[in-house]
């Protein structure tokens, strides 16, 4: 679905590139999680999937971007947006309008959805969200975390086939970052969405992701499953990344030989890790 | 918290009407309240304000408002009281004097101005800002880039506003101290207004990407949702707002 081949890009007003050869596949209907420490390039690389650079932001490209075999740099930003849905960070100026049902109705008019179908998509969109009940709101009353499921439902009403979120929970409590991560999750199952979200909660990340991307200084350091990630723990601790704790936990278990297998990414494997000790089973001999 | 020129939630009549329509009474009310120089007329307006405050609940925010404007307007009509020597002499001034006419004057502006703000600001609360935007697209054919920039404006200035008294407020954390006098305050305020100026910028061109990723530039006239039509109490409204203006012409041209 995305083809990022040998990306390298630096904003006008940098001195350095943001980021140095990137080179990531993503397969249509993947959940993908990015993470990395603050001025890594995560940012800058959702840009470059929904067509911000170079398009909106001046600066060096090189290499290319491909989302659905369509080249970032040949295609304008609006049949760009077609195909990819973006929620950027700063939620607050992305609101167009002082009413949710407004919001959502926005990019469907736009992009002339036929009026028959307006009304579903809505009614869809913000039941997928959980916020049915806004509906009729103000925006200006809700909070954080209520704006920014209006932000998604408002994309997630265009269906794109890739979604794009920068740092989608970061207003939200854990309990409603789960929720939000669990209705991504859902909707991408049930609609074949390819999503890309950039969050600095690894240990959410690693619950829910097929993929996880840690960039560190605009490079790619680790790419794979969290499994396949989580193993470097020193490593990407070395690099600002902290693992989720359960990971820490029974890496450390597993660096004393105590516990064998993969690296965990949730509690309950840490859990499981750790009764598997306890009851003497999961000791490696 | 509800900032200024936040649009207000009801179902009152002005809420419900059309959008076009509400400006176009508002603004032969504005311009009713400038062509007329007769107090009985502009109690009339004023008295048709009183009335629209009620109908939409909004009657602590309009006497705020009114207030704002009143004291607003007391400059202008001090600076009329002084420079415009007109009818008999009250108080004799080194560059001229102070006559009647310069007092009825002077009072005309003040009741004049908060006559006809007060219809524009309720317009601004009674009417939701995409509302008002679409509807002068779809109505009036506002190229929506116009309505989009003037939706924005209005949209950006509580953002605004919030962010100023983030900013002053961190800064009181510091030790700042901005009660005291207005000309102390502004002093303090003005170093201020860089931050916020570099903020607002940013701001501004995360909105312009956010539209632009959603379909800005390729809404057109017929992208709008929601129909605009005029009832019988919008035509009833720009009716008694045209009147309005009717009488005042008349008072202007006969007396």
């Amino acid at each position: 679905m995305i083809e990022i081949s040998q990306l390298s890009f630096r904003y006008r007003e940098g001195a350095d590139p943001i980021l140095k050869g990137i080179d990531l596949s993503i397969p249509d209907g993947a959940f993908v999680g990015v993470t990395g420490a603050a001025g890594s390039g995560k940012s800058t690389l959702t840009y470059a999937i929904n067509g911000i650079i170079p398009h909106c932001y001046p600066g060096d490209f090189y290499g290319s971007v491909r989302v659905d075999g369509v080249d970032t740099c040949e295609a304008s930003l609006t049949d760009i947006s077609r195909l990819v849905g973006s929620v950027c960070q700063d939620i607050d100026s992305q609101m167009v309008s002082s009413v949710v049902e407004d919001e959502v109705l926005y990019g469907l008019e736009n992009f002339g959805v036929p009026k028959t179908e307006i009304p579903a998509r809505v009614d869809e969109a913000l039941a997928a969200m959980g916020i049915a009940e806004l509906r009729d709101r103000s925006i200006a009353e809700l909070s954080g975390g209520q704006k920014q499921k209006v932000a998604v439902a408002s994309v997630l009403a265009l269906k794109p086939r890739v979604l794009v979120l920068d740092e989608p929970t970061a207003e939200l409590d854990p309990a409603s970052s789960v929720a939000v991560f669990d209705l991504l999750k859902r909707y991408s199952v049930e609609h074949g969405t390819t999503v890309i979200v950039v969050e600095q909660k690894i240990a959410l990340l690693s619950e829910y992701v097929d993929t996880l991307v840690i960039v560190d200084e605009g490079e790619i350091r680790f790419c794979g499953t969290p499994h396949e990630v989580l193993e470097h723990s020193d490593k990407l601790l070395e690099i600002g990344v902290n693992c989720p704790r359960s990971t820490s936990l029974v890496n450390r278990l597993r660096a004393r030989g105590l516990v064998c297998g993969p690296a965990v990414c949730t509690v309950e494997g840490a859990v499981c890790a750790c009764e598997g000790l306890l009851s003497g089973k999961g000791a490696c001999a | 918290m509800k900032g200024f020129l936040e649009y207000v939630p009801g179902e009152s009549f002005l809420h419900t009407m059309n959008p076009v329509a509400k400006l176009a009474a508002a603004f032969l009310l504005v311009i009713s309240c400038f062509t007329t120089s007769n107090f009985i007329l502009l109690a009339v307006v004023i008295a048709l304000d009183a009335v629209m405050a009620v109908q939409c609940k909004m009657v602590p925010q309009t006497i705020g408002l009114a207030k704002a404007v009143a004291a607003f307007s007391v400059i202008l009509a001090l600076i009329a009281l002084l420079f415009t020597p007109q009818g008999d002499v009250l108080a004799p001034l080194p560059w001229g004097y102070i006559g009647t006419a310069s007092v009825l004057n002077a009072v005309l502006i003040v009741v004049r101005l908060v006559a006809c703000a007060v219809p524009l600001f309720l317009v601004f609360y009674v009417t939701k800002l995409t509302d008002m935007a679409n509807a002068l697209v779809k109505v009036l054919h506002v190229p929506y880039k116009y309505a989009f920039t003037f939706m924005s404006t209005v949209h950006f200035i509580p953002m605004f506003m919030n962010d100023m008294a983030g900013i002053m407020e961190a800064q009181m954390a510091r030790g700042v101290e901005f009660d005291g006098g207005l000309v102390k305050k502004v002093r303090l305020m003005v170093p201020l207004c860089v931050p916020l100026l570099v903020s607002s910028v940013r701001k501004t061109n995360s909105a312009a990407i956010a539209a632009e990723v959603r379909g800005f530039n390729l809404r057109t006239r017929e992208s709008g949702f929601k129909e605009y039509p005029f009832s019988g109490t919008d035509f009833a409204a720009m009716g008694i707002a045209a009147a309005l203006l009717v009488v005042a012409i008349l008072l202007r041209v006969l007396l």
